[in-house]
């Protein structure tokens, strides 16, 4: 984990509403592992204060042959204030990155729960996708066979997919909205197809909103499959020491809420306390 | 291709680039060091309780043998869960946050963070609050045991907890028995860092000096809130949150000028403090040293470029930090043009 300075290279608007912002962070990109995440500050701009966790959508190489990745790509959805300055980056522009930062997917038995599956399910929620793309990559080069279950909004939403294609059988495309695949939550698909195989043995991987992480824990449940979640919170410093972003998971840690930033941002489902009552982070 | 990192990286803060000195320095080093009950700081910085883990959470992203001292996250004497989600919100200039002073409780505390602590040259002060004299006691007298560890820091003035530390630090009486009873327990020096959420802060601070605090923190966060208006739901889960910041320092150093003037022993002065100049303003208030929060969160090397920054605001002016402390000049009013009126 680093704390640099670093240049905008490019920042792609992606429709009306979300950017793909490319940086220059070689020494960050080669250390940064699927399902890590970065905090990101804009500088010299008194717009916002605290910097804001963004998933390592991608890492890339320069355009030179040589040597490992040397970008650090962010997928991003605009929602406030801090969204909207990064949406207004230009290329040069300075940018203060900590990454990577948190445990990524491969914590503990998260390949040997792979090695055991039968297939691989991603399930994203809008920008969510921005968590998975990593991890179906290295999963793909080792043989993994995958499906992405992807549910937005709209047809504005679903960003990223054709990303996914060379790593996965099948991208099922769900919008609340009607306005592309099929009308309704990804959780209607992914029931019928856990459905469909009551005999197969799937991992799940999920990264989107609380209820639809929630609402994918308990299918997981109930089909009795392994489900690892990228969970989001507010965060104050991506550091571990506000405590800011603390959710419910049994068993040892700072008591029974541990760090997102820390001890995740993946978790295994069963572990997390959905609490009743827990107001939504937006 | 540009490349702002091959400007020296690592630089985050907001602080600016040190300017040139105007006139030379010459042969003059001034002493930056402080004293606070007994104790040396080599210099007047510290990292705020709460907002800086317990140290090691920034080994790698900064020198902390350059800092005066490290404030860490308020222990009690038992473990604590904190409050459920969310914890925190950002607002204007500031953050509000109710994290329900979660911690190790101080028996994990000796065992798994002071001997880390203990190699730095940096002083470790440890902030300690409980929901009755007695844990502040309890607290203490397990710290006692400690090797490593400077000075005590207690928390009267924690406004997240329902039964907490809010009582102790609005009420004169109760900070006097509690203030007290830990100085009583204490092997070490007690500094009590008071609530700003108070009518008039002197008279907690009179309460805190006549039963014998050691020096005074001043201060912890302003109660406030706020609404997510789509849902009508508070954006904190426990409604009311504390508020840290740049938007809180005017009136921090304002409290800060009002107890330096009341009150003989030592104040150490925070709330909102980014930049170099923030801390100069507080030193010239009457505080001898200061603490930084918030900006270690966005910032984590703000500490460590104020320490530089008041080193060269030091040789520029010929002065000595002691010389600083409570040096405000305050014009008197021409008063033959003021009767006039
Ligand atoms: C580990 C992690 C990875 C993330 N990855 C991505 C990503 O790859 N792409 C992306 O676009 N977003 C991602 N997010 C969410 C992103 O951090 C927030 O959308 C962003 O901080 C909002 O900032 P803002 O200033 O634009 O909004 P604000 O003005 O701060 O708030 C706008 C709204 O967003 C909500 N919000 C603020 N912070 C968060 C947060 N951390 N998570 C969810 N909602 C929040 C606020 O409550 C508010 O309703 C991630 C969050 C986490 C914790
Ligand atoms: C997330 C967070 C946690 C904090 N925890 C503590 C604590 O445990 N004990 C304490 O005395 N103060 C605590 N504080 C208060 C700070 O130490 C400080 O008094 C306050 O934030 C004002 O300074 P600032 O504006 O520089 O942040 C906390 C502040 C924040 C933001
Ligand atoms: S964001 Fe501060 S502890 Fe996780």
């Amino acid at each position: 984990m680093d704390d640099q300075v670093v240049a905008v290279i490019e920042n792609k608007p992606l429709g009306s509403s979300y950017g793909l912002l490319s940086l220059d962070a070689a020494r960050q990109a080669q250390a940064a592992r699927p399902g890590q995440f970065a905090m990101v500050r804009i500088l010299g701009t008194g717009g916002v204060l605290l910097r804001r966790p963004m998933s390592i959508y991608d890492v890339k190489p320069d355009a030179a042959p040589h040597s490992g990745p040397r970008l650090i790509q962010l997928l991003y959805k605009v929602v406030g204030r801090g969204t909207r300055l990064m949406a207004g980056l230009k290329p040069g522009d300075p940018v203060a990155l900590l990454a990577p930062l948190g445990h990524g997917f491969f914590v503990e038995d998260y390949l040997e729960q792979a090695e055991q599956a039968d297939e691989v399910l991603h399930v994203a929620g809008g920008i969510g996708i921005a968590a998975l793309l990593m991890a179906a990559r290295e999963l793909a080069e080792k043989g993994f066979k995958q499906r992405l279950f992807f549910g937005g909004r709209s047809r504005g939403d679903l960003v990223g997919a054709v990303d996914f294609r060379p790593y996965l059988r099948q991208i099922v495309v769900v919008t609340e909205d009607g306005s592309c695949g099929c009308r309704g939550y990804v959780t209607g698909p992914l029931e019928d197809h856990l459905a469909r195989y009551p005999d197969r043995r799937f991992l799940l991987l999920a990264c989107g909103p609380w209820a639809m992480l929630q609402a994918t824990a308990e299918l997981a449940g109930r089909y009795g499959h392994r489900l690892l979640v990228s969970m989001e919170n507010r965060m104050g410093c991506g550091l571990g020491v506000c405590l800011g972003c603390c959710i419910r998971v049994e068993g040892e840690g700072h008591g029974a809420y541990q760090r997102v930033c820390t001890e995740g941002p993946v978790f295994w489902a069963d572990k997390v306390v959905w609490e009743r009552g827990t107001l939504p982070i937006t | 291709m540009p490349t702002v990192r091959d400007q020296k990286a690592k630089v985050v803060s907001d602080e600016p680039a040190a300017r040139d000195n105007s006139q030379p320095a010459g042969d003059f080093e001034p002493s930056i060091e402080v004293e606070i009950a007994g104790v040396r700081f080599q210099n007047p910085v510290l990292t705020a309780s709460g907002t800086f883990g317990y140290g090691q959470e920034f080994a790698h992203l900064i020198d902390l043998n350059r800092l005066g001292g490290i404030c860490v996250k308020g222990i009690s004497a038992a473990p604590m869960p904190g409050n459920p989600p969310p914890r925190i919100y950002e607002t204007d200039s500031g953050m509000l946050n109710a994290i329900g002073l979660q911690n190790v409780g101080a028996k994990r505390f000796l065992e798994e963070k002071l001997p880390f602590l203990r190699t730095l040259r940096a002083r470790t002060v440890v902030n300690v609050f409980g929901y009755t004299t007695e844990d502040y006691v309890r607290c203490i007298e397990i710290l006692n045991d400690g090797d490593g560890i400077d000075a005590y820091e207690l928390n009267i003035s924690c406004p997240n907890t329902r039964c907490g530390g809010m009582v102790y630090g609005n009420d004169p009486k109760l900070t006097e028995e509690v203030v007290a009873a830990s100085k009583r327990a204490a092997r070490l020096p007690l500094w009590v860092k008071l609530s700003p959420n108070v009518t008039d802060i002197t008279v907690l601070a009179r309460a805190a000096e006549n039963a014998g605090a050691d020096a005074l923190s001043l201060v912890n966060t302003f109660v406030g809130m706020a609404i997510d208006v789509e849902t009508r739901t508070p954006r904190i889960s426990n409604v009311t949150a504390g508020l840290s910041g740049p938007a809180i320092k005017p009136i921090a150093l304002r409290m800060v000028y009002q107890t330096a003037r009341a009150v003989r022993i030592p104040i150490i002065g925070l709330g909102g403090i980014a930049t170099t100049e923030d801390a100069l303003e507080f030193l010239i208030a009457g505080a001898r040293a200061v603490q930084v929060g918030t900006a270690n969160f966005y910032a984590p090397d703000t500490s460590i470029k104020i320490v530089e920054g008041i080193r060269t605001y030091c040789r520029r002016k010929r002065l000595h930090v002691d010389d600083l402390v409570g040096s405000l000049q305050v014009p008197t009013p021409n008063v033959e043009k003021a009767t006039e009126y």
